[in-house]
């Protein structure tokens, strides 16, 4: 097959592959950064207990690869508890990865949110309790804008992470970008031995990545008063 | 704050018993209880491998398919990464692994097998104008080989006593080849006949040197009555006179093996 007749086969396959890493890209953000909150909340609890569970469960996720997690998530089921409850198919291994996603990033985006609330100083605070505010009040008035500001680039730094990282659910045959890119090596669709597709698809993440950033820049530029 | 926790530890507990099902039914039963056979595959060509219009074709995957038939029920395709077939299997993801799998020592152990039903062989790749310098096994014993890792092709390598470098898939090994970081691999025949040479992107690689001669046969889980079920209807569907015609179809009649 020559190369101008491989390259309609490779495109088509490399798009279904990117859509499949952009779900579950999104997917991930959607689920990770609320839960991300709920934890960052819960980890400055006033409750000791409540602290020591959080901390121990991030340190656990943050601690593990997250290739390791992605296998516990989808075979433990299975194997453990004798009922594959994530359903044949490949919906069922999209679910489980965006299961382990959501949960290693929530605990990533816990800390950064915990650190940017934190870093707020604290007579900010007493000042607002002098003032007479709630203290709802003074974390939407005063401390929140402060702490979008403090976090934004940490956090883009993640989600730029992230989108590369999904090419590690190809670990449980998540057939995303890089699986789709690796098929034609071993042969796919009566192209075999083809090499370029795999390196071809860094192109997709640049530009994806690349589009981030502006976008990132663009943010940050607007959030830049208060100087 | 200790009564919430303990509630959610409870509803924790009831949701890992709730997920603990019997155990005990025969393999056979469960699949034909849930009414689908998951075969797992590679896209490896022409075992299973993807038509124009996206459907699965393939010397093993018509087999499958007529397999399905037979225990009356629907098959459906799971592509599978080849290093957690095993994982796989014993998760209940998929049912079976039917897809040129070679029947070494580790897949007996760990699986339960049909009776053989194509021959193959373990071959040496080398860079096309090498070739004629390595027709025999003393000869390559100084290179380096690429090999799949947990490959039967691995096996064969450290058997007869060359270095190998273990890699992740057999298309990783001819990469290594194609780029020069291993001097040779050793991978399967009937996929080096389908990767290696003209029209491919190792059009200036080729293969020669049978180290082997072994033989593909599917796998189903551990203590499965499935394998016993195969072999009867491979049997039946030779003695039909169905099998030959459909090796042919895919140009593997040279490797079927013969029912006895």
């Amino acid at each position: 097959m020559s190369f101008a007749e491989q390259l309609p086969i490779v495109f088509s396959s490399l798009n279904t592959g990117f859509l499949q890493t952009l779900r579950l890209f999104l997917i991930t953000l959607l689920g990770a950064i609320p839960l991300g909150m709920l934890l960052a909340v819960a980890e400055m609890s006033r409750l000791k207990p409540l602290r020591a569970l959080i901390k121990t469960v991030v340190w656990a996720v943050r601690g593990s690869p997250l290739m390791i997690q992605l296998l516990i998530i989808f075979y433990f089921p299975g194997l453990v508890f004798k009922n594959p409850l994530w359903g044949s198919g490949e919906a069922g291994r999209f679910t489980a990865a965006a299961v382990a996603f959501v949960i290693n990033y929530a605990c990533y985006f816990c800390e950064i949110f915990r650190g940017g609330i934190q870093s707020v100083p604290v007579g900010q605070e007493e000042a607002g309790l002098v003032l007479g505010m709630k203290p709802a009040q003074i974390f939407f008035r005063v401390k929140l804008l402060q702490v979008i500001k403090a976090i934004l680039p940490p956090i883009s730094n993640e989600i730029i992470t992230l989108i590369k990282d999904t090419s590690l659910a190809r670990i449980i045959a998540l057939q995303e970008i890089i699986w789709a890119g690796q098929s034609f090596m071993k042969g796919s669709q009566g192209i075999s031995g083809a090499i370029w597709p795999l390196f071809f698809t860094g192109f997709y993440y640049l530009v994806f990545t690349g589009i981030l950033t502006i976008c990132f820049a663009k943010l940050e530029k607007k959030l830049s008063y208060f100087r | 704050m200790k009564k919430l926790i303990a509630l959610l530890l409870c509803v924790m507990l009831a949701a890992a018993s709730a997920l603990a099902l019997a155990e005990g039914e025969s393999d056979k039963a469960y699949v034909v209880g849930k009414g689908k056979l998951v075969v797992g595959i590679t896209d490896f060509e022409p075992m299973d491998y993807k038509d124009a219009d996206g459907n699965w074709i393939g010397f093993d995957a018509d087999l499958a398919r007529a397999f399905g038939e037979y225990l009356g029920v629907e098959v459906e395709f799971q592509e599978i990464d080849w290093d957690n077939k095993i994982l796989e299997l014993d998760s209940k993801t998929i049912d079976c692994v039917w897809n040129g799998m070679t029947l070494t020592e580790e897949v007996v152990a760990a699986m339960n097998c049909s009776k053989p039903y194509l021959n193959n062989a373990q071959v040496v790749v080398l860079p096309a104008d090498k070739i004629a310098d390595y027709a025999t096994v003393e000869s390559i014993k100084g290179l380096t080989f690429a090999v799949e890792a947990g490959s039967a092709g691995e096996a064969e390598a450290t058997a007869i006593g060359l270095a190998v470098n273990a890699v992740q898939n057999q298309a990783a090994a001819l990469m290594e080849v194609a780029a020069g970081t291993s001097d040779a691999a050793v991978i399967d025949a009937l996929m080096a006949a389908a990767m290696v040479g003209e029209g491919t992107s190792y059009a200036n690689l080729g293969y020669t040197l049978p180290l082997n001669e072994e033989e593909y046969g599917v796998g189903f889980r551990k203590n499965s009555d499935l394998a016993a079920e195969l072999d009867a209807f491979l049997a039946a569907f030779d003695a039909d006179g169905k099998l030959e015609p459909l090796a042919e179809k895919y140009g593997v009649q040279a490797a079927l093996i013969a029912e006895g």
